[in-house]
């Protein structure tokens, strides 16, 4: 086997509540080697982030390191006074985090934030500093470096944040790497490049990296070696390969087998049309000069025509800003149109006013992304869920709409006692089941479901989306599933069509749009979806 | 016995009334009891509400007002009752006519001598100059040289009663708490000092002048008693006048945006930029002239006084609710763009239930919290605005009026210290507690102050 | 940039009306010029004609808002309100009712208030700052815990008390300095020096208090930790990163205030006998001087909104993000 020496070992790790002395982490080993990446996977409060910052002894202060050893050839990192360690980190150890824009200072440029690294741990000064800077910058990929130098992280976009990021980090040619899931808050074709640039640091400089992440898709892409957290331990370390191939656990089994297949694809749907949309345009105003008169205007739908068959799917897939979003809720009469027509059923339903909307209302539905922010804090379950079936009407007597709402429950596979809980008691799973049932509580006959499942961890996103599918089955309620992820498109949507920039490039049905993209833009998102099963 | 009901006393009550229900039906909310919970945790917290409470509930006794009915006339028999001029409290019988006993003038605290040398004659007849011995403050001495020895026994005896009060009040609630698992121990302690204390202030205050008179003969702790009432009802009623103002105004513009947004601004951005001294200074004094003017309203000096204070207050109110309501229109304009709002608009919910179901609830952390950090600021304010001679009536006891009444008389040798100490002492400790309790409740309530370990 | 000022300044202009609207609304609820008139004379002297003289003398003889005599435009201008207004705007505040110039007294008394209120805003920041850093260095100590108490009661004393008690203390006790009076001369600083310390203890409670919370607030942000990462040193993350990030909501806090400071401080200066614009107020408040209370609301208002505008553009300063437009 390998007898190369380790970079940085962790040894019996554990991490407690510095007040309840309560365990998050518990004996947690780890050997990271010179070149090679390691993957600790796991769903969220798994304590995968936990681990890695207190690898580098950047804990909060509420938690702190219960027992164990982090040792980098004979020195133990956790029994070094502070000063000690400051010398290490940054020199020895690097980090980067998740999300880059607020990972990285908003009032420094980018050359004194990356210089900062230099001048702490070398004695490079003026000119000779300039050139590393600019020298580490166009390592990562940053064009045109001499000029971004002076640049603030918000003139960036989140791709060149992260590569900035990635240059403090190696700025002093650390041996360790810990990258905490460094490419979450990217969209999938930054992703890419992100993580094959890491990729190529670890071999070029024989970093040792430690990737923390929750994506199977990445792990098989980037790494080498992966363990699998779960509840604070390491259930499971295998390499990347024997891993995937035959998981020893079975929670690493479900965690592989919740990514979607990307073969098997639904049929066309032959259904009379329910919604059209014709060439919708959204504009919001820029406003500016000295009377604030619209000067110009941010296209964010421009121009965008789809059909939508009584008991379909349609995936509208695009990255952020793409306006598929907007789209949506311009659908729901939330959002003003500029332009082109909806129609509903063969009825004009944009531009309606409070009043001849709420007839609508009823057969269109919403589910939101972030399950949290999209129920009332202050509301028991049962009454967010009876909400629009008061407001809209379907059930006049209090009796028959509790009968109806402990009915959808069990139709999301919640215990009927739900009903009286507060949402804060429920997990984000739950709580998007919530979200379904609320949803259905008026019989719509087309759901808007706008990214509900990316905030949710992978295992539990399978489970809502074959809730989803099975009520479609059931019920034959069309949806329209926007969403940036194309790895859940097959096997959910009949129709995909793909957006940037307010524009729809291409549409076609999925198996179409997966085998044979005609646009090339297409072509490059599906090249950049991490892949499970090769 | 004849009640008498100003226009502060109903009002205060209400308040009260309206805040015990508030917090009763806010028990049923899940998560702010929760925020309650972690509040009252905290032994400070726990404290600093029990002063609280004590001093709300001094306030409550001292609005109790009522007119004494006088013994009919030597050797007339009527039916008819008469009633004393003379307005009182339930405070001012609790005190036992603390307010009753003057003197000439200044008098330092446990004196038996008045602070000025006035023109006596001995014993001989003839003519000294001397400081006159006090009316009322150690006539119960045989000896003077005695009187720390008296005042020794006497607080004996009242400490004895003061911890009786004390058991009395805390075993009941022990009984009842046993099982609680918040620091009530600390409520307790505070519970039994404050007892002995008005058991030994009461007790003592019967033969000397704990913290002295001041220039007109006051005993001095007794301004500061009464003090309390102002301060209380003048945090809590210029707060409960300016809270629907900013309330609806904030909700308003946050929510439906446009032209009713841009009402608004202007509105606070308008009456912000006034220097609000001013503002209070000239609405005060237009007051002044209004009751001048119309003499015939307001028949006595109580009442008077009583409606210059609401006005007071109310212009307080009034001319204080643009932060409120600045903030409460950022916070709207936050949720209405969260998933639940979209939601319920999806679902066709009225405007007003949108209002009254998700955004309003969800603001009160930002209400409650300027609740408690004002009522402190108010309290300061009013001493502020007494000094500047628009604060409230000179006959209406409060700490400012002691304030300005003696600002000057530090400069004075011996200096005069005793007035300006109580009237500190009294207004210190409310001030304090609230603004502790407001640190804690902010703590609690607002999402940004919680520095919790992000979970990971 | 240009085209913002410009376009706040435009936006001043209803604020400014609406100020002096709610001033004239306020006053003559209450009074009405025949009331000033009868006032200003005295009881002695007050007969009809008298009365019409003097409002005819002092232009209060025509309608408060609305002419309906007038023609056109004449109904809103021939007002008293107009009048009076369209001086202030000009800058031209008349005479006050004791007869002297409002302008020369201001001009005459910005210097003395301005003397006590700069040194005071300047030295006060400065203190609450460090004190503030120090504090966040022992965050989550007994010495934090403890030094949010002190903050809290300092807090909780009345301003009152710092001034009689500094009085007291400085002047009468220790005999230092002069307990109040104001002499333009090469001892000044005499007279400004208690003034100014009793000005900054009195602030450091809310002020120091709302700095640690400020910085705690900066202290948790995402790149605190990557300033850790790099191996910076606690002094290193408070100094080079929490600091500057912290300035932007100081500034936008502080930087309102600073052309009120022109307007003084009512208390010191009538504590200590400052010849400022604080004591003018409240000179003006007591003998119910509205002309002066009027120009003084005009005055105070335009340097708030003068000081809404530096916030923006402070903004700009300290925050490479904000952009004006």
């Amino acid at each position: 086997m390998n007898q190369q020496a380790d970079t940085l070992t962790l040894e019996g790790l554990s991490v407690e509540l510095a007040e309840t002395a309560q365990a998050l982490v518990k004996d947690v080993a780890i050997h990271l080697r010179a070149g090679e990446i390691f993957a600790l996977v796991g769903e969220s409060g798994s304590g995968k982030s936990i681990t890695s910052l207190a690898a580098m002894r950047l804990l909060p202060d509420a938690l702190r390191v219960g027992s164990g050893r982090a040792l980098m050839g004979d020195t133990d990192l956790f029994a070094l006074p502070e000063a000690r360690m400051q010398t290490v980190r940054g020199r020895r150890m690097a980090m980067i985090f998740q999300n880059p824009m607020s990972a990285l200072n908003p009032v420094q440029t980018v050359f004194r934030q990356v210089a900062e690294t230099l001048c702490l741990h070398t004695a490079l000064r003026g000119a000779a500093l300039r050139d590393r800077v600019a020298s580490l910058l166009e390592e990562v990929g940053i064009p045109d470096p001499r000029q971004r130098m002076g640049f603030y992280p918000h003139q960036l976009s989140g791709g060149q944040q992260q590569r900035i990021m990635i240059a403090m980090a190696l700025a002093c040619e650390p041996e360790v790497l810990i990258a905490d899931e460094p490419t979450t808050a990217l969209d999938v074709t930054i992703q890419k490049q992100v993580l094959e640039l890491i990729r190529e640091l670890a071999r070029s400089r024989r970093l040792a990296v430690l990737l923390i992440t929750h994506d199977m898709g990445v792990v098989r892409q980037t790494a080498d070696r992966v363990g699998v957290m779960y509840r604070g331990r390491i259930i499971e370390e295998a390499s990347v390969a024997s891993f995937f191939d035959a998981p020893k656990e079975a929670y690493s089994q479900r965690l592989i087998d919740a990514l979607p297949g990307q073969d098997a694809f639904l049929p066309p749907v032959q259904a009379p049309p329910l919604l059209e949309v014709r060439d919708l345009k959204v504009h919001f105003p820029v406003r500016g000069g000295l009377l604030r008169r619209v000067q110009d205007v941010t296209r964010a739908v421009d121009g965008v025509s789809l059909t939508l068959a009584r008991g379909e799917t349609f995936a509208l897939v695009g990255e952020s800003g793409s306006g598929k979003s907007t789209l949506g809720r311009a659908i729901l009469g939330l959002e003003a149109t500029s332009g082109g027509e909806i129609h509903f059923y063969g009825t004009r339903i944009d531009g309606l006013d409070r009043g001849a909307r709420q007839a609508f209302r009823r057969r269109i539905q919403v589910i939101f992304q972030n399950p949290y922010s999209s129920m009332n804090p202050r509301m028991a379950i049962g009454a967010i869920i009876a909400e629009g079936m008061l407001s809209l009407g379907v059930e006049a007597s209090e009796n028959r709409r509790e009968a109806r709402v402990a009915g959808l429950l069990e139709r999301v596979r919640l215990p009927a006692e739900c009903a009286r809980r507060y949402p804060h008691e429920l997990s984000g799973g739950q709580l998007q089941r919530v979200a379904i049932a609320r949803a259905l509580a008026v019989d719509p006959e087309l759901i808007i479901c706008d990214e509900p499942t990316s905030a949710l961890d992978v295992s539990i996103r399978a489970d809502v989306l074959t809730l989803l599918a099975e009520l479609q089955r059931e019920d034959g309620v069309a949806m329209l599933f926007i969403t940036h992820d194309l790895s859940i498109v097959p096997g959910l949507a009949h129709r995909v069509g793909v957006m940037r920039s307010g524009l729809l490039l291409e549409t076609g049905s999925a198996e179409r749009v997966f085998t044979a993209p005609e646009h090339p833009y297409t072509r490059e998102l599906l090249a950049a979806v991490p892949r499970v099963k090769r | 016995m004849k009640p008498v009901i100003l226009w502060s006393d109903a009002l205060i009550f209400l308040l009260v009334a309206a805040l015990v229900l508030f917090f009763w039906r806010l028990r049923r909310d899940p998560q702010a009891r929760e925020r309650w919970r972690q509040v009252f945790a905290s032994r400070l917290g726990m404290a600093a509400f029990t002063v609280i409470v004590a001093y709300v509930g001094i306030a409550l006794l001292d609005s109790l007002h009522f007119r004494r009915a006088l013994p009919p006339p030597e050797g007339v028999t009527t039916d008819e009752v008469f009633y004393d001029n003379q307005v009182s409290s339930v405070l001012d019988t609790l005190t036992a006519g603390m307010g009753e006993r003057f003197e000439r003038t200044y008098s330092a605290p446990f004196a038996l001598r008045s602070f000025e040398k006035q023109t006596l004659k001995d014993d001989a007849g003839n003519t000294v100059r001397d400081f006159p011995p006090l009316r009322h403050a150690g006539a119960n001495l045989d000896d003077p040289a005695d009187k720390w020895g008296d005042v020794a026994r006497r607080s004996a005896v009242a400490l004895a009663w003061g911890l009786a009060l004390a058991a009395l009040l805390i075993l009941p609630q022990w009984w009842l708490l046993r099982r609680s698992a918040l620091p009530w121990e600390s409520s307790w302690w505070v519970q039994g000092v404050l007892a002995c204390l008005a058991v030994w202030v009461v007790s003592i205050s019967r033969h000397y002048h704990v913290l002295g008179t001041d220039l007109g003969g006051t005993d001095v702790l007794y301004q500061s008693l009464k003090g309390i009432r102002t301060g209380v009802l003048i945090g809590a009623l210029s707060t409960l006048v300016m809270l629907p103002i900013a309330v609806t105004l904030g909700v308003s513009a946050g929510y439906f945006k446009g032209w009713v947004d841009d009402v608004v601004q202007y509105l606070y951005t308008t009456l912000s930029s006034i220097p609000g001294i001013l503002l209070i200074a000239a609405a005060v004094l237009l007051f002044q002239v209004y009751i001048d003017l119309n003499p015939d309203a307001f028949p006595t000096g109580l009442e008077k006084a009583d409606a210059k204070f609401i006005a007071l207050c109310f212009i307080l109110g009034v001319t204080s609710w643009s932060t409120l309501c600045r903030l409460i229109r950022a916070e709207t304009l936050k949720i209405s763009q969260l998933g639940y709002v979209q939601a319920a608009h999806a679902f066709g919910v009225s405007h007003g239930r949108i209002l009254a179901r998700h955004i309003l609830p969800n603001t009160m952390h930002i209400i409650l919290i300027t609740f408690v950090l004002d009522f402190s600021a108010l309290v300061l304010a009013e001493a502020v605005l007494s000094y500047i001679g628009v604060g409230v009536d000179p006959s209406m006891g409060s700490w400012g009026n002691m304030i300005n009444g003696a600002r000057s008389e530090l400069s004075r040798e011996p200096a005069i210290w005793w007035t300006l100490s109580g009237a500190f002492l009294f207004m210190f400790l409310l001030v304090l507690s609230a603004n502790l309790f407001a640190d804690l409740v902010r703590d609690a309530f607002d999402p940004r102050t919680r520095l919790g370990p992000e979970a990971a | 940039m240009f085209a913002y000022i410009v376009r706040r300044l435009l936006y001043a202009i209803p604020i400014l009306i609406g100020v002096n609207l709610l001033t004239f609304v306020l006053f003559f609820v209450v009074n009405s010029p025949d009331d000033m008139a009868v006032s200003q004379l005295g009881a002695k002297y007050v007969t009809p004609e008298a009365i019409e003289n003097w409002k005819a003398k002092n232009g209060y003889d025509k309608p408060l808002f609305y002419n309906q005599a007038a023609e056109g435009l004449g109904a809103v201008t021939e007002t008293i309100f107009f009048a009076k207004s369209v001086r202030l705007f000009a800058f031209d505040f008349g005479r006050s009712e004791s007869g002297r110039d409002i302008s020369t007294d201001v001009r005459r008394r910005m210097g003395p208030s301005l003397a006590v209120a700069l040194p005071t805003f300047i030295v006060g920041i400065g203190v609450n700052i460090c004190v503030a850093l120090m504090v966040v260095m022992f965050h989550a100590t007994r010495l934090d815990r403890a030094a949010v108490i002190v903050f809290v009661a300092l807090m909780s004393i009345s301003y009152l008390f710092y001034i009689i008690g500094g009085q007291y203390l400085v002047a009468k006790t220790w005999r230092l300095v002069p307990i109040s009076g104001f002499h333009v001369d090469g001892q000044v600083w005499k007279f400004l020096l208690l003034p100014v310390l009793v000005g900054v203890v009195a602030g450091i409670g809310a002020g120091a208090r709302w700095y640690r919370t400020l910085f705690l607030e900066e202290a948790n942000q995402d790149y605190v930790r990557t300033a850790r990462a790099k191996g910076c040193s606690e002094l290193a993350v408070l100094f080079r990163h929490i600091l500057p990030n912290a300035l932007i909501p100081i500034l936008t806090g502080v930087v309102v205030l600073v052309p009120m400071l022109f307007m003084g401080s009512l208390l010191i200066e009538s504590f200590f006998g400052i010849p400022g614009l604080g004591s003018y107020m409240l000179d003006a408040i007591n003998s119910q001087d509205f002309a002066i209370v009027r120009s003084m609301v005009f005055i105070g208002s335009i340097l708030y909104i003068v000081g809404l505008i530096l916030t923006d553009i402070s903004y700009t300063w300290a925050d490479p993000r904000v952009r004006l437009s």
